[in-house]
């Protein structure tokens, strides 16, 4: 019998327990890497599946939970011999019970941080798996298990579901408060892993089964496929390293799965074969009966997209905000150009501030690999902001490359009732499991009547559910028209929003800024609009959430609407404390002088700084503020701080407030923007090296001296620094890295810079470094912090 | 189950190098509100395991674990025992961190050195569970690797044997460097009899040549003699 075959039945279906446990119950000796008893002792790994076998174990796990690159490197053994060999043990130990089990591929986590935090890309983590997933085609099925990073959960399955056409069951573990340790909650796990297309889903590990009872309960209310719970017996002891459940008691709780509807159990760490046997007696007079959302096939599943740990359930109005969109927005388009991702991502931290709910993620630009850019968009953001994204791309490949390596489930912006559209879009999004954006137009272009839009929404709808996508993650946006042109159509918008939400039962979204364009008070029309939207069936305004007023239309709608409960949320964002109001109010004392901004930039008073450079630059020359007063107050800061009368968040601080005052300088003088900037210096931390939070430090104090930045953040490799330094206005190259084992690829960098600009000269600074070691490996200048950086630019640009 | 209730903000200071001087309403204020935003963020885990010590130089314990370098045998001289411990205070912090880079780099600056002081915390509070479940005993001071000639190598062997990526949800990314970033690995003696409470200075240090808490003027932790 096929192993989905033995899912459709309704019977509970038993896994094994503990390898790790019955080693230690034989008194194996393991060694540090047991999976290769696979080939060194075949018989003792034949005797444990033996052992489950006869407790009534039906899906036996392979020894294979660590047969990666990289844990078997320099064991002498391939991946191949290793996993081929515990799956050869495995079928032999069935073979010879007799009994109908199946042999299931054993996938553990690689024991590497995946980025943002760490260093393994999606990508090799991928190859890594697809190597495992390949080393295993013996297997009946593949069991991923373990995991508590969603991302590497997601290279494990999807190279799984395109390396095989073998069944896949996902477990994750964690912890009493609901997530892993890397954040993944329930409810991302659950939807993200049912979209990618796991066979079955579920938990093992960490906690023992009273404690998951809870965990396992919140993932079945977001999926609709067979659950798994493969407790461990308790917890360790510390001194024994042994578990303290026993069998009839682990067997008693876990009857509590079943009763949650859980399918498919078993037993992780300190579970013996006594505790299936016994599990399978306490089980045998009882009947499995299948969850409502199983027989249901989901339909009681709310709409909902989800980040690794945060999961948004469109039950009500959420503001997807806009501002990732290089459309007409000069500052952005440079940014694009520039590889300059910080500043992207300083977008979003914007948004989230302002209150988005969703971010929607543009980065298409004539000029740039808009895939690339996609990818690394994606991945960034994701390091910084929690909140779910919307994918925004005309192209298929960008949006597939985007759906790859987002952590969640996303919404695909977008689909349109052309037929291309329909082709190419609906099966990357059926692939991936994200929710799509539907667009009612078409060939023919934008419909003038609500009948025709309408017609295209049907249209999409019907295409997309018939290849398998579920009816509630298909999104309907009716377009809005420009007002000032085509007056009659802001009905027909609204009025199509109606139809679509309220008789296909679709949630809807639309952007809404246009319907003002070429009007004066454009922010009236726009938060006008977007009332009579939401009253009408808008779930998803797609909006500048920095904009106070219409972000406040949506939370009034909100309360108006009895959604807000007691006004809560409102009250939140518009009676209490917000950041603005922590920070010191401006005070009106300090004079607009060149005293009163010195005075400003030494106490850390940004918003005085901006007011005062303000006001002076009325009666000041540009140029006069910043030799006279700015740069002497930061250097009054930085002799403070080297002195050690101020710390170093106050040097930071005060460099804000010149910033700040810089900014407002160049928003005056437009024309003379360019005279702004002292000059050009490049900043990396160097190849292999990923921590670089003093390089970032040194960027922004040389940035509010007047230096423009070319940052090429860290783990850079030689040739980018190379090819940054090349054009001839860049004089000073900035390296740092924080280990002992990287100051070898600072050398090589140096080398290769000083290779093609002989002229050029380089810093180098960082914990590890001395001044010595910095002229022995052909630095110009060591620095010791920011402050001297800031030093040695200015003698390097006064040459 | 352990719990950090207030930030050592001294420690934390220590770490900003701060030596002293008045601190802006401003600087204050948003020390506080990083304080405040950490305590919120962090997720303490700790997980210990303890082994029965079978020989000295190195020091070899009864899992096979070998530990190489002469300090941590002569620190450890006399137990009988020895708890490795893992502690951490999670991998939101480091989120937290990493977007305060971007939008706000004197808060990101305090919130690291907040996080590092609160890293320590963690630590001590699992050296005391350890303490409490073996009441009677008498302990030496922590030892982690990069402390004098115990090399950073050690650190894969020891989270192997603590589990630390399933229990802790700690796991190392390249050279050894640990993640969740603000995590700390140590070892601790356990004898019987009171033990000398060794403690090294900087100047016995093997790595006094490129430390750069030292240069600094601070100290990972071991006091000097006198």
């Amino acid at each position: 019998m096929d192993f989905r075959k033995l899912l459709d039945k309704n019977e509970f279906v038993f896994l094994d327990g503990g390898m790790g446990t019955t080693f230690l119950d034989l008194g194996v000796e393991t060694g540090e890497i047991p999976e290769l008893l696979n080939l060194t002792s075949p018989e003792v790994l034949e005797k444990i599946h033996g052992m489950f076998l006869e407790a009534g174990s039906m899906i036996l796990y392979s020894n294979t939970f660590g047969a990666n690159r990289y844990k078997l490197e320099e064991s002498g053994y391939t991946v191949d011999e290793v996993i081929g060999a515990g799956i050869r043990n495995l079928k032999r130990a069935i073979e010879k019970s007799g009994k109908e089990a199946y042999a299931a591929l054993d996938v553990g986590p690689l024991g590497r941080l995946m980025e943002p935090g760490g260093d393994l890309s999606f990508e090799e983590a991928y190859d890594v798996f697809a190597e495992i997933i390949r080393a295993g085609k013996d297997a009946d099925l593949i069991v991923i298990e373990t995991m508590t990073d969603l991302t590497e959960m997601r290279a494990a399955l999807l190279a799984a579901k395109e390396n095989s056409d073998k069944p896949v069951m996902c477990t994750m573990s964690f912890e009493l408060n609901g997530r892993t340790f890397t954040g993944c909650s329930c409810s991302a796990m659950a939807l993200s892993l049912t979209a990618l297309g796991a066979d079955a889903i579920g938990v093992n590990c960490s906690l023992g089964p009273a404690e998951l009872i809870p965990i396992v309960e919140e993932i079945s209310h977001w999926t609709h496929i067979p659950l798994i719970a493969k407790a461990n017996a308790g917890l360790p002891d510390p001194v024994t390293g042994r578990y303290n459940v026993n069998a009839e008691d682990f067997a008693e709780t876990v009857v509590k799965f079943a009763d949650l509807g859980v399918k498919i159990l078993g037993g992780c760490c300190g579970t013996s074969p006594a505790y299936i046997a016994e599990l399978k007696k306490v089980l045998a007079g009882k009947k499995f009966v299948p969850r409502k959302e199983e027989v249901t096939g989901g339909s009681e599943i709310p709409t909902a997209i989800c980040s690794a740990s945060r999961t948004v359930v469109i039950d009500q109005p959420r503001i997807i905000g806009e501002r990732i969109n290089p459309t007409g927005k000069k500052r952005f388009k440079e940014a694009l150009v520039n590889n300059d991702i910080n500043y992207i991502l300083g977008q979003a931290i914007e948004q989230v501030n302002a209150g988005a709910d969703i971010l929607d993620v543009n980065v298409g630009l004539p000029d740039i690999d808009e895939k690339a850019m996609m990818v690394r968009t994606v991945k960034a953001l994701q390091g910084v902001t929690d909140l779910p994204l919307q994918v925004d791309s005309t192209i298929p490949e960008v949006l597939e490359a985007a759906l790859r390596v987002y952590n969640g489930k996303p919404i695909v912006n977008s689909v349109n009732g052309e037929e291309e559209s329909l082709q190419k879009i609906l099966p990357i999004v059926k692939k991936y499991g994200a929710c799509v954006l539907g667009l009612t137009l078409d060939k023919n272009g934008i419909p003038a009547t609500v009948e025709e839009r309408f017609a295209i929404a049907q249209r999409i709808l019907d295409r997309a559910t018939a290849i398998g996508i579920p009816k509630r993650d298909v999104f309907i946006d009716c377009l809005t028209m420009t007002a000032s042109t085509e007056q009659a159509a802001a009905m027909v918008t609204i009025n199509s929003v109606h139809r679509v939400k309220h008789e296909l039962g679709l949630k809807t979204a639309l952007g809404v800024s246009n319907i003002s364009f070429g009007l004066p008070n454009r922010e009236l029309i726009t938060s006008s609009f977007l009332q009579i939207c939401l009253a009408n069936g808008l779930d998803l305004p797609i909006i500048n959430p920095n904009i106070a007023v219409i972000a406040g239309a949506v939370r009034a709608y909100k309360v108006l609407a009895n959604i807000d409960k007691d006004s809560r949320e409102y009250i939140a964002a518009y009676n209490t404390a917000s950041p603005q109001a922590a920070a010191p109010p401006p005070s009106n004392a300090l004079e607009a002088t060149p005293e009163g901004l010195m005075y400003a930039v030494q106490s850390g008073l940004k918003q005085d700084g901006a007011r005062i450079t303000e006001k002076l630059l009325e009666t000041t020359d540009a140029m006069k503020i910043i030799d006279e007063v700015l740069i002497p107050a930061l250097d009054k800061a930085g002799a403070d701080f080297e002195k050690g009368a101020i710390f170093l968040p106050q040097l930071i601080l005060s460099a804000g407030v010149a910033q700040a005052a810089f900014e407002v300088i160049k928003s005056k003088m437009p024309a003379d923007s360019e005279k702004v900037s002292k000059g050009k210096v490049v900043l990396a931390t160097v190849k292999g090296d990923i921590h670089d939070i003093g390089k970032n430090i040194v960027k922004v104090l040389l940035e509010n001296y007047g230096y423009e930045v070319i940052d090429l953040g860290r783990d850079v490799e030689y040739e980018a620094v190379a090819e940054a330094a090349a054009p001839e206005d860049v004089k000073l190259v900035g390296l740092s890295a924080l280990m002992t084992t990287t100051l070898k690829s600072m050398e090589e960098t140096i080398k290769l810079v000083k290779e093609r600009r002989p002229d050029i000269k380089v810093v180098v600074g960082g914990a590890v470094l001395t001044p010595e070691f910095a002229e022995k490996i052909g630095a110009d200048f060591y620095s010791r912090d920011a402050k001297q950086t800031v030093d040695i630019a200015r003698i390097v640009y006064s040459e | 189950m352990i719990k950090i209730e207030q930030i050592d903000r001294e420690q934390a200071l220590r770490y900003m190098s701060y030596k002293g001087g008045a601190i802006s309403d401003t600087a204050l204020s948003e020390l506080e509100e990083c304080e405040r935003k950490l305590l919120e963020t962090i997720r303490p885990v700790c997980v210990y395991r303890v082994f029965k010590i079978n020989g000295f130089f190195p020091l070899v314990l009864e899992n096979g674990l070998v530990l190489e370098g002469k300090d941590l045998s002569e620190h450890l001289e006399g137990c009988e025992y020895a708890a490795l411990f893992a502690a951490t205070v999670g991998a939101d912090v480091d989120m937290l961190i990493r977007r305060l880079q971007i939008t706000d780099m004197a808060k990101s600056v305090m919130t690291d050195a907040l996080a590092s002081a609160a890293a320590e915390q963690a630590a001590d509070l699992a050296e005391e569970e350890i303490r409490k479940s073996l009441p009677g005993k008498f302990f030496t001071w922590r030892y982690s690797p990069g402390y004098g000639d115990l090399p950073l190598t050690v650190q894969p062997k020891l989270l192997n044997v603590l589990n630390a990526g399933k229990t802790a949800g700690i796991v190392l990314q390249k050279e050894n460097m640990m993640s969740p970033m603000k995590s700390v690995t140590a070892v601790i003696g356990i004898s019987e009899k009171p033990v000398e409470k060794k403690r090294m200075g900087c100047a016995e240090c093997r790595s006094f040549e490129g430390c750069s808490l030292r240069r600094k003027g601070l100290h990972c932790g071991f006091q000097k003699t006198t």
